[in-house]
């Protein structure tokens, strides 16, 4: 068995590469499922095989190319007409994928993959040979005859040509595959050792005994590498310089300003100076943060497959179509998605949408159609996955939950179409009886709500029965930087993040009304509740509070009565790491230097959610009292 | 001895493998190396830059290997610059093909810097012979 001493360099970037490649074949593949005689289609899949298994070569990696040879034998021959694409061959070529999949997991282990399985070759053999006979024979004669002229021609260097290959080229009229497999074995016999073997690399106990601690290593630390495009990293480059520049510049004013030099020119000097370091260091933070942005393409590009073998599974007939692919997203968020769209997904072709016979008797077109779309708006991410299957009855979901004894009969009836589909987030609802093997796999979509909510992102919910679902993710486009609105208690300022922030206003106590027990405020016709701060945190409300800030978040609209407000900030924020009170999502300092705490208005809600929204009407919300 | 700083053109579609020939190059003393993913793309930049050298590879999207070099040889200004054509296909056909196309030379994956080594020993020979 190798190791890849000297070449883990190529391996990473190969694996990275070769990734990319076989998520679009799957891709690919399933498109040619729908059109299995498009040209473009094979010979692109036929171009990803064959580029892995060129790259595979220079790694040694023997068992890989073999696979990658065969499926690409079988592609070239379907492309150029020799073969056609049955049910059974199309389940071959998808096992064969798989094996090149788990051998590039072995790879990424730093381990040489063993042989695919024996079921896998033994199928891309046999349909090799079946459909080998008439058509796929190469016209040797004719061949050989070329060759004989190519050579007698004035023009390229034959001799050297041929000699290339092998020695056999122009004996006989092989059979192409033996002539293939002659090329395919040389470099693990005959050849030198291969690129990538410095000739210091000697073989020997201990080396191998450090290469088993490497792969360990590398496995743990596998995906904290990231692609980005140099054109980002020169800009990240350039900015740090001028900052230097800067830095430079404020060193020589300080020694100015220190030696006593305090004229309007210094002070105005020192002041541009300031502002234009303000300035580098936001576009440095930007330009940092982009480094970060992958494409979400990059996710979504295996769920095509995943909706296809889990639609194949369960007998429907699903298409997932995907829109949005460019959409920039932070890379921890995007491997953080990953579980919660896949849970979607699943949902979505699983529950979501019915078996061909259902739609058609519905008068809907028997293919399903699932849609996963991504687009920013703002400073937000919008996940989009939208079925058209047969929706979400909010009857009977309140239903369940009540049976489930999640609800009481009482409390059920106070919730609204929207509220009641929000129950499918609760632990332990799940709308179908008998769960499946497909969607039930232990998480629910509580977990999924949870993994948004991490990500500082909301969930919703839209249903019309008979027309189908979406559901709506909405995220903050990194999670490094955070706008924040600096509001006052007493001396006391609080963050709070200024995308839930509309607007401020003014409490005239006067205005306040008292509906329904609650204190609120008229906005422009619209009737808002009036949550005071002091009271979210258990605070001693001294004084009336005096301004509103409106806010709003995916489930409600409030305001937010605060003492007074201090303006905004870009807050870097530091996550208290083991110590976690409710409702604070982080700290940041301010320029003077104090510690602010960052509130999460949706777990600071959450308590007011459950007193309002779901004990029913304000029996124990009591209204604010401010005097 | 050829000229250390020969301008070669590495046209291939899988950038590991870009970097592997470029690294090949760098081995045996070719620093000045440019990279192209397709034909269309490296026909721009043989035609902008003055390129003494292509390594390209066979199958790639938008322009393959095979019309790049049938391009070069069409083309006055292009049609004298070696081609050594880089590929995992060792059909003979493909041989054939790439010879009948003017193709200074052929390599099949994976293969090792000595090997490259003497493929470009034997075409700048010929080129000497040419001049």
């Amino acid at each position: 068995m190798s190791d890849f001493a000297g070449m883990e360099d190529l391996l990473q970037d190969f694996l990275q590469e070769a990734h990319d490649l076989l998520s679009d074949v799957d891709n690919k593949l399933v498109d040619l499922e729908r059109m299995p005689e498009d040209k473009r289609l094979l010979n692109d899949i036929f171009r990803g095989f064959h580029t892995v298994k060129g790259g595979a070569g220079f790694l040694n990696a023997a068992e890989l190319v073999t696979l990658c040879h065969l499926t690409e034998n079988l592609f070239d021959r379907l492309r150029n007409g020799e073969m056609h694409l049955t049910p059974e061959l199309m389940d071959i070529i998808m096992a064969a994928t798989k094996g090149v999949r788990d051998m590039f997991g072995e790879l990424g282990q730093g381990v040489q993959p063993r042989p695919a399985p024996e079921d896998v070759l033994g199928g891309l053999r046999r349909a090799l040979e079946d459909d080998a006979a008439p058509a796929a024979a190469p016209p040797p004669v004719a061949a050989a005859e070329s060759v004989a002229a190519a050579a007698a021609q004035e023009g390229p260097d034959w001799q050297a040509l041929h000699g290339a290959v092998t020695g056999t080229m122009t004996a006989q009229p092989a059979a192409s595959t033996e002539v293939i497999a002659k090329v395919d074995t040389a470099p693990q016999s005959a050849s030198p050792p291969p690129y990538g073997r410095r000739g210091t690399d000697k073989p020997g106990a201990p080396e191998k005994a450090g290469a088993g601690r490497r792969v360990e290593e590398r496995a743990a630390t596998r995906e904290n590498t990231i692609r980005v495009d140099t054109s980002r990293l020169d800009q990240v480059l350039n900015l740090s310089g001028e900052i230097g520049l800067m830095k430079n510049r404020l060193t020589s004013l300080r020694a100015d300003i220190l030696a006593g030099k305090t004229d309007s020119e210094t002070l105005h000097a020192l002041d541009q100076a300031v502002s234009q370091l303000d300035l580098l260091v936001s576009d440095l933070q930007n330009s940092v943060m982009k480094t970060r942005m992958q494409p979400i393409g990059r996710l979504f590009q295996k769920y095509p497959r995943i909706a296809r073998d889990l639609a194949r599974q369960l007998g429907k007939d699903v298409e997932l179509v995907l829109s949005g692919e460019e959409t920039e997203v932070d890379k921890t968020m995007i491997e953080d998605l990953a579980d919660p769209l896949i849970h979607l997904i699943r949902n979505a072709v699983d529950h979501g949408v019915e078996d061909s016979e259902e739609r058609l008797a519905a008068g809907k077109p028997s293919k399903s159609v699932v849609r996963l779309e991504a687009r920013q708006e703002g400073d937000h991410i919008m996940l989009i996955i939208a079925d058209d299957g047969r929706g979400m009855s909010a009857e009977r979901i309140r239903a369940k939950a009540i049976e489930k004894g999640l609800i009481s009969e009482e409390e059920a009836n106070t919730l609204d179409e929207r509220q009641s589909l929000h129950l499918i987030f609760l632990p332990g609802f799940s709308t179908k009886t008998q769960v499946s093997d497909v969607s039930g796999r232990g998480v629910g979509m509580d977990v999924v709500k949870t993994n948004i909510q991490k990500l500082n992102g909301n969930i919703d919910i839209r249903s019309e029965p008979g027309k189908g679902s979406v559901f709506i993710i909405s995220l903050p486009l990194t999670l490094a930087i955070l706008p924040v609105l600096l509001v006052l208690l007493g001396d006391q300022p609080f963050a709070l993040p200024l995308s839930l922030v509309r607007e401020i206003l003014p409490i005239e106590h006067e205005k306040l009304q008292e509906v329904g027990g609650k204190a609120t405020l008229v906005v422009r016709g619209e009737i808002l509740p009036v949550v005071s701060l002091a009271k979210l945190l258990g605070w001693p409300q001294d004084q009336p509070p005096e301004y509103g800030v409106l806010m709003q978040t995916s489930e409600r609209s409030f305001i937010l009565a605060v003492d007074n407000f201090a303006g905004r900030d870009d807050a870097v924020i530091k996550s208290l790491e083991d110590f976690r009170p409710k409702g604070v999502a982080g700290v940041t300092t301010l320029s003077n230097g104090q510690i602010v705490l960052i509130l999460d208005m949706k777990e600071l809600l959450s308590d007011l959610g459950q007193q309002a929204g779901m004990d029913g009407r304000g029996s124990s919300m009591r209204a604010l009292e401010f005097s | 001895m050829p000229d250390p700083k020969m301008k070669f053109l590495v046209v291939d579609d899988f950038s590991t493998m870009r970097r592997i020939v470029r690294n090949l190059l760098k081995e045996l003393g070719f620093v000045n190396v440019d990279e192209a993913e397709d034909g269309a793309i490296a026909l721009q930049k043989l035609q902008a830059g003055d390129f003494d050298f292509v390594v390209s590879d066979w199958n790639m999207p938008n322009m393959d290997g095979l019309t790049l070099l049938q391009t070069i040889r069409a083309t006055p200004n292009l049609k004298h610059l070696p081609v050594l054509m880089i590929t995992a296909e060792a059909k003979k056909e493909n041989i054939i093909a790439a010879a009948q196309a003017g193709a200074s030379g052929y390599i099949v994956k994976p293969f090792t810097s000595a090997t490259l080594s003497e493929k470009l020993q034997k075409i700048f020979e010929k080129m000497d012979k040419g001049a």
